[in-house]
């Protein structure tokens, strides 16, 4: 089997690489800028079955052409300006990758082959400012930001082409999921990282936004996998893949600080200008569809994935400290 | 002071009615159409004067929505207190073929026109009125369909207005842009664009009841719309742009009738009565006088995931903006009906002369 992912130097992408390649796929992966992606070290990326190559997503005649060249059977669109900080800072080029790209995508498997496959990165988002708690597939979209009315787009987009053309296209509305490969920029990683260096002495406050904000935070290995399951099943169709467990971002810190015997209150400080322009609230979704069908499960709980977090954290800063010692 | 308009789309339908509507009402309106070989200004023309007279308050620029820094220059020179966004690539049928064009110009386009007003320091001073559209309810999952009713759009016309929709509603809320969205129902005129079909139906049929057509070939006789009129619909446009509060309203006359309906009173104006016989694809109208089959059916019109029917609850601009539309959909149909025939007699005297008329089908 042959997949292409977008989006595979990113935290999911180097999952779903591991988790593909094991299972024997061959590999092409999209990269925006290839030299810096052969420098990276991941094992991921090292394996023989990945081909890493640059492709203009803006250009459906590209895509469509690496979809014949390789054979393609499966598409795993991960590509995207995430959400997190950065949500509002360039709508338009979020619009065009996060929205526009998709369509692309979906137009070259129109015009190369109807079998192809894809899965399409949607977000828990797209529900926005909702009145639901928790959500399910059936709740209404309200999407309060050029990122999930992007990625709504998007989600609409692969619905349509399913429907008028027969094509097995999937959305996984994906809630939160960390990892130990997140990257800055993320709240989950911004704690994990101060409190570790709280920890260490190399730092001494943790500024943080709306510390009441509530998310359904999973571990990215267990939802790329959902993203795999759903392309193997008979149907395509849009799931929710979420633990269904609320968390605050508060909580996320007292765990995060009790790992190492601290109180997070000695060294959160509230700051109003890191508070969204515009708050979405308690997004945490029933995956009870994902359970049912797929019989997918996340297998990674809250406390595990913040040690797991804080572990690699630590394991990080050490090699740092030690590169610096030498 | 004048007010300044600035309207996208000014050479369309919704475009000429507002144009005329907000010069009455004494603005500055400037006008942004795409350039095109040929001459696309017709609806305009007669409210367009030469920039070099005095007095003149319209004025056209070239522009396009798909460009970002066209746009941001157009809305730095004029510096708006109100822009209309009612460009669009708004054929549903289209957009299943550009499906990257339509998103890029209705859905990307209206995000260009905000970011501007963002970035140009405008947020405050000027307005926006985004042209949504009662195609975003598509597969409806209420009837009537008010603001609060579920989205489900069945097309890439409606996924890329729905974008727009959801933009327009971000940038009131994280940056106190006064935007508002209008969720228009179907709205027609005599200037309505000839491939929509209530225009194809009256300028199909006073060629018929003249000689110059056969037929009249359509799409799903069963659909059911809630048709107003252009003319009554621009004007809540602006009065969304007038009010306390910037909010979203749906606009609609919370009648429906059937295409089978517009094509029976159509007929009826002509003087001409229509038998429907068969059904589905096999359905015919027949001229009752002359017994000849005038109206038959040709799926190839048939939308790829047709919305079936569309009925609005206006009540929310009726209680806000005492708002209520004036012309009945009788009174509509009659207008566009008078009108094709005026344009059909015109052909028709030309060619009695000799002079050629084109044929102009879809």
């Amino acid at each position: 089997m042959n997949a292409l992912i977008t989006g595979i130097t990113g935290q999911d992408g180097l999952y779903l690489a591991e988790l593909l390649s094991n299972k024997g796929y061959n590999i092409v992966g999209v990269v925006s800028n290839l030299n810096q992606a052969l420098k990276r070290t991941d094992l991921a990326l090292k394996n023989n079955k990945v081909h890493l190559l640059q492709c203009d997503m803006n250009k459906m005649e590209c895509i469509a052409d690496l979809l014949g060249h390789f054979s393609i059977n499966e598409v795993y669109n991960l590509a995207a300006y995430s959400s997190g900080v950065g949500m509002y800072d360039d709508p338009i080029a979020i619009g065009e990758v996060n929205g526009l790209t998709v369509v692309r995508i979906l137009e070259a498997i129109r015009i190369t082959d109807l079998s192809i496959k894809m899965c399409q990165a949607s977000s828990s988002e797209i529900f926005g400012e909702t009145t639901d708690t928790p959500q399910t597939e059936e709740t209404k979209f309200n999407p309060r930001s050029p990122y999930g009315a992007a990625k709504l787009y998007a989600h609409n987009m692969v619905r349509i082409f399913r429907q008028r053309y027969g094509i097995f296209a999937c959305s996984a509305i994906l809630y939160n999921h960390e990892s130990p490969r997140r990257r800055p920029g993320f709240v989950s990683k911004k704690i994990i990282h101060e409190v570790v260096r709280i920890k260490l002495g190399l730092s001494s406050k943790l500024r943080l936004g709306n510390l009441d904000s509530f998310r359904d935070w999973g571990f990215a290995g267990d939802y790329v996998n959902a993203m795999w399951l759903m392309l193997q099943n008979t149907d395509p169709d849009d799931y929710i893949i979420a633990t269904g467990e609320m968390h605050s971002v508060r909580e996320f810190c007292d765990y995060a600080f009790s790992y190492f015997d601290l109180d997070y209150r000695d060294y959160v400080s509230i700051e109003r200008d890191l508070y969204r322009p515009a708050e979405t609230t308690h997004l945490v979704g029933n995956a009870r569809k994902a359970r049912e069908v797929l019989r997918w499960s996340p297998k990674v709980e809250f406390p595990e994935l913040i040690k797991m977090m804080i572990d690699k954290e630590i394991e990080t800063l050490n090699q740092q400290e030690k590169l610096k010692g030498s | 002071m004048s007010k300044v308009a600035l309207i996208t789309g000014v050479t369309g339908q919704d475009g000429a009615y507002l144009t005329e509507l907000l010069l009455k009402k004494g603005y500055i309106v400037h006008g942004i159409k795409r350039r095109a070989s040929l001459f696309n200004t017709a609806r305009i023309d007669h409210l367009y004067s030469d920039p070099h007279e005095e007095g003149v308050r319209f004025f056209l620029h070239h522009g396009d929505l798909t460009d970002t820094s066209n746009i941001n220059r157009l809305i730095q020179q004029t510096q708006p207190d109100e822009v209309y966004n009612l460009a669009a690539q708004s054929h549903v049928a289209v957009s299943f073929e550009e499906p990257e064009y339509t998103a890029n110009t209705d859905a990307l386009g209206a995000l260009r026109i905000l970011e501007a007003i963002r970035l140009l320091g405008l947020s405050k001073k000027t307005k926006f009125y985004q042209a949504s559209t009662s195609e975003l309810f598509g597969l409806v999952q209420e009837v009537p369909q008010k603001e609060t009713t579920p989205f489900y759009p069945r097309s890439p016309y409606a996924v890329a207005k729905l974008y727009a929709y959801w933009i327009t509603v971000n940038y009131r809320e994280a940056y106190g842009i006064y935007a508002c969205n209008g969720i228009l129902f179907n709205h027609e005129s005599p200037i309505r664009g000839e491939n929509f079909v209530t225009r194809k139906i009256t300028r199909a049929l006073a060629r018929i009841k003249l000689g110059l057509q056969r037929n009249l070939y359509l799409g799903n006789l069963d659909s059911r719309r809630d048709w107003g009129h252009a003319k009554d619909y621009v004007e809540m446009q602006w009065l969304m742009l007038q009010q306390d509060q910037p909010d979203d309203f749906v606009i609609a006359t919370g009648v429906q009738y059937s295409v089978r309906d517009f094509v029976t009173l159509a007929a009826k104006e002509l003087g001409i009565t229509i038998r429907w016989h068969g059904s589905g694809i096999e359905e015919k109208g027949y001229d009752d006088e002359s017994g000849k089959c005038i109206v038959a059916v040709d799926p190839r019109y048939y939308r790829p995931s047709e919305v079936e029917t569309l009925l609005g609850d206006p009540a929310k601009a009726k209680k806000t903006l005492g708002w209520q539309p004036k012309t009945s959909f009788s009174e509509l149909v009659k207008e566009m009906v008078l009108e094709d025939l005026k344009i059909a007699k015109r052909d028709n005297l030309m060619r009695q002369n000799g002079y050629d008329t084109p044929e102009q089908f879809e």
